[in-house]
């Protein structure tokens, strides 16, 4: 009897490992990623790492390519823009089906929208310029604005401008795990916490010529090391966000590949304009030019980062070179805080950053070095997020931190929140950790974002006015743009990184060879 | 006092310290500074949406009201929804727990098979060379840091030998080909009930990587236990006499000094294990494990206070269940537990 389990425990393994009992293997990527990936199931409320997985599983009308600054035919095959801006015009694509069977319709694209609206969860305040949306014909829908705003953009968004079915769109059914949209990939199984498995939709309106995965693993692996050795094995085919030592670990190995693209996130120090020393321009930009930016872009990034020069990004646009840059001078600084009447420096800042971010402890400390040179003490404190933005929020200006660390990025390819929330005047705080108001900047910003949708150059032109308007006055610096770094195996192509759409792989471009 | 009323009186005791538990908890995630409706509708909220969420969250509340709702839902089942995963407590949890039992019985019947006889073993040559070696042996199982175990058993089993899989619970395109029916959550289990051999020898290489690092500090622990509590015994008049008469070694350590012996082994065991529950999570994290450590150990991070409360009370749950099981046995057992 033992003998027979034996005998058929060992047949097992041995057809199992033969593939002899299965057939044909399906094609199956794996994307091993560094935290839960399904937070949001609801198309409405996408706000976190699930885009990754969504943005294979729905669509959007169209799609956005920051570098040529163009926008690629999705679900709509056209779309035309009334000569004020008001009124923007999409024309579908006709036979596209919903992972459900429905097919997609004007009257689909209005109520998906018109239902993220109304739930007010997440990015929905993107589509806050939208008055109302019309569905002319079955494939035809208009909608039209409050103002002139580019909803080309917000259309194309990474987060919350998904069509789904609104025939399936009851909340507790998608968070039951489960989505209708009209993306090549639809749920097949999910486990939270573990791992997502997408399956390739047979109805897919580009259709299945030509090579592609038929299904699609999300894999959670918190530990960095493991996730680079899965890398290494074969085990997973890309991963996002390895530390600088992990990615140093596998530089010159043949099977792996290393993507490096700007990203639209940046790193700034904000200034405490409400309270002394720092309410003091000539103290602010004296700070500005304390700053080691080659050293910190070296030592803590390992070069993968650039120096910020204004507050956008680069390669987003409102980007410019004709925006100002600090550079790093002692001298500058030193004068600049003679002028101020500190020649012998003596202030003492406080500096906050969350703790457990290395990037954001080493920048400070190569700060605070710089600065003691110059008879300026540094604090440096790391606090829990939450506790960081409720010191950042007191009431009292002289209690809050003299220098806030603070990422940002934008929800969808503009560089209006870059100006808007962390320097344009707030009645109360919710990110302006500057405190800063200036009238003069707050119509600027205003009037660039209103131009956005009809005449970019001069909305540019004044995003360019705009930011020089903070560099004179200093009351934050941006101090480097973050660099993405990305490892895949080197079979696995297609891939195309795309900033607009942060650590999403379009899997439906993607292949392995050999 | 009788058996009855013993048991009595330690199970009202036992409700008495969840009670506890489940106040303090309460109390120290709400102490902490956070602002869970922020979390809850994201860092780009408006004023509203934050207001909205508040009163949605049941925040806007008085304290001891928010605690009332929270424990009276708690006990139907309730346990509210994650900040983090935005899912229910309850579903979370049951959806992880397995993976994490699973992990934490193999490594327990691991450290026993190898910790017990090799703990007998070091008692009955005290001060010989396998002695030494069994404490030694045990000091280490109990100091390594278990994810330094992990990682080197990664490069040495994984990356250079090849012998057993990395990281994960099965390789996912096995459990793809093979789809494994979900009867209990445990893969070894549903894999071989529902004849799945494929998955279930699949399931039990990667067993054995994070088994082993889990069983390195209740091994040690056990070797050590039954070798000082076997010393102990076997210094006791009885065994003296039992020798006297000329009785075999191997009777009188297996059949007279052992079952006196194992008591405090037990207990030990049975808390280590209640302990495991949520204290894996390095060794999950390494191995890609997605158990309830891992999961407790997130929900810490981001404050996310309806996961923390019911992993809390979840573990106490246990710690306490497990306690007086063994406390009730063990006083079944010997009468002099329940009299003193």
């Amino acid at each position: 009897m033992r003998r027979g389990v034996v005998l058929v425990l060992t047949l097992a393994v041995v057809l199992g490992a033969s593939g002899l009992v299965f057939g044909a293997k399906p094609e199956v990527a794996v994307y091993a990623f560094g935290s839960e990936v399904m937070v949001f199931w609801d198309p409405s409320d996408t706000y976190s790492n699930e885009i990754i997985a969504m943005n294979n599983m729905y669509e959007q009308l169209i799609r956005y390519d920051p570098f040529t600054d163009t926008f690629e035919p999705v679900l709509a095959e056209s779309y035309e823009k009334s000569a004020d801006g008001l009124v923007w015009t999409f024309h579908l694509r006709q036979g596209v089906k919903f992972h459900t069977g429905n097919e997609l319709t004007a009257e689909a694209v209005k109520l998906s929208i018109e239902r993220t609206i109304a739930r007010g969860m997440g990015a929905s305040y993107i589509w806050a310029p939208v008055d109302r949306i019309e569905a002319v014909d079955k494939y035809t829908v208009s909608f039209h604005l409050k103002y002139p705003a580019p909803l080309d953009l917000i259309a194309s968004g990474a987060y919350a401008a998904f069509i789904f079915d609104p025939a399936y769109s009851d909340h507790d059914w998608f968070a039951a795990g489960n989505d209708s949209g009209t993306g090549p990939y639809t749920v097949e199984d999910w486990k939270a916490g573990d791992y997502l498995v997408l399956k390739k939709f047979d109805g897919y309106w580009r259709g299945w010529e030509g090579k592609h995965f038929d299904k699609v693993i999300f894999k959670t692996v918190p530990e960095a090391s493991t996730r680079r050795l899965m890398l290494e094995a074969g085990t997973a085919d890309f991963t996002d966000d390895l530390p600088i030592t992990e990615i140093e670990a596998i530089q010159g190995n043949p099977d792996i590949e290393i993507v490096v693209t700007p990203s639209f996130q940046n790193l700034l120090a904000l200034f405490n304009t409400q309270k002394p020393p720092l309410d003091n321009p000539l103290v602010r930009k004296a700070l500005a030019y304390t700053l080691p930016y080659a050293d910190v872009i070296e030592g803590v990034r390992f070069g993968y980062a650039r120096q910020s020069r204004g507050v956008v990004p680069y390669g987003l646009w409102g980007y410019s070179d004709r925006v100002k840059q600090y550079t790093y001078s002692l001298e500058t600084a030193k004068a600049l805080l003679a002028e101020a009447g500190y020649p012998e420096g003596g202030l003492k800042l406080l500096l906050t950053y969350v703790s457990g971010d290395e990037d954001e402890r080493r920048v400070g400390e190569l700060w605070k070095s710089a600065l003691a040179q110059i008879g300026v003490e540094l604090e440096l404190r790391g606090m829990p997020w939450e506790a960081q933005v409720d010191l950042g929020q007191a009431s009292d200006p002289m209690q809050r931190q003299d220098i806030f660390l603070f990422y940002w990025w934008p929800d969808f390819p503009h560089p209006h929140s870059f100006l808007r929330e962390m320097f344009g005047t707030r009645d109360e705080i919710l990110f302006n950790f500057t405190y800063y108001s200036n009238p003069v900047f707050d119509h600027l910003i205003k009037r660039a974002e209103e131009l956005a949708g009809t005449n970019r150059a001069e909305a540019i032109n004044l995003y360019v006015e705009a930011q020089n308007i903070l560099m004179e006055e200093a009351p934050g610096v941006a101090i480097y743009d973050l660099e993405y770094v990305r490892a895949k195996r080197a079979s696995l192509k297609g891939y195309v990184d795309n900033p607009a759409y942060p650590h999403v792989v379009f899997w439906y471009d993607c292949y392995r060879e050999g | 006092m009788g058996v009855y009323s013993y048991i009595a009186r330690r199970v009202m005791l036992s409700l008495i310290v969840l009670l506890g538990v489940s106040i303090l908890t309460f109390l120290l995630t709400r102490v902490v500074p956070s602002k869970p409706e922020i979390r809850w509708v994201g860092p780009r909220a408006t004023e509203e949406q934050i207001a909205r969420a508040r009163e949605e969250l049941g925040l806007d509340k008085p304290l001891y009201v928010q605690y009332w709702k929270y424990i009276t839902d708690f006990v139907r089942g309730n346990w509210g929804i994650s900040i983090r995963t935005k899912q229910p407590v309850l579903r979370d949890i049951l959806a992880r727990l397995p993976a994490s039992l699973e992990l934490i019985l193999a490594s327990m019947i691991l450290a026993v098979i190898v910790g017990l006889p090799l703990g007998i073993l070091s008692a009955a040559k005290a001060g010989s060379t396998v002695d030494h070696l069994g404490r030694l042996l045990s000091i280490a199982g109990v100091a390594l840091p278990s994810f330094w175990l992990g990682m080197i058993l990664q490069l040495v089993f994984a990356k250079e030998l090849g012998l057993l899989p990395l990281a994960e619970r099965a390789d996912m395109l096995v459990l793809l080909l093979n789809p494994l029916k979900h009867i209990t959550g445990f893969y070894l289990f549903d894999s071989l009930v529902t004849g799945n051999f494929t998955v279930f020898v699949d399931a039990l290489k990667h067993l054995v990587l994070p088994a082993v690092t889990l069983s390195t500090y209740p091994l040690g622990l056990c070797v050590r236990m039954t070798r000082a509590s076997l010393l102990e015994v076997l210094g006791e008049d009885y065994i003296r006499t039992a020798r006297a008469y000329g009785t075999r070694e191997a009777k009188v350590l297996g059949k007279y000094a052992l079952k006196n012996a194992l008591g405090p082994v037990i207990t030990v065991l049975a808390l280590t294990f209640a302990y495991s529950l949520a204290a894996t999570f390095l060794v999950e994290s390494v191995f890609a494990w997605p158990g309830l450590g891992r999961y407790a150990s997130e929900a810490i991070m981001t404050v996310d206070y309806p996961a923390i409360m019911g992993i809390t009370i979840l573990v106490a749950f246990t710690y306490i269940a497990l306690n007086l099981l063994v406390d009730i046995v063990l006083a079944l057992l010997d009468p002099r537990i329940r009299l003193g």
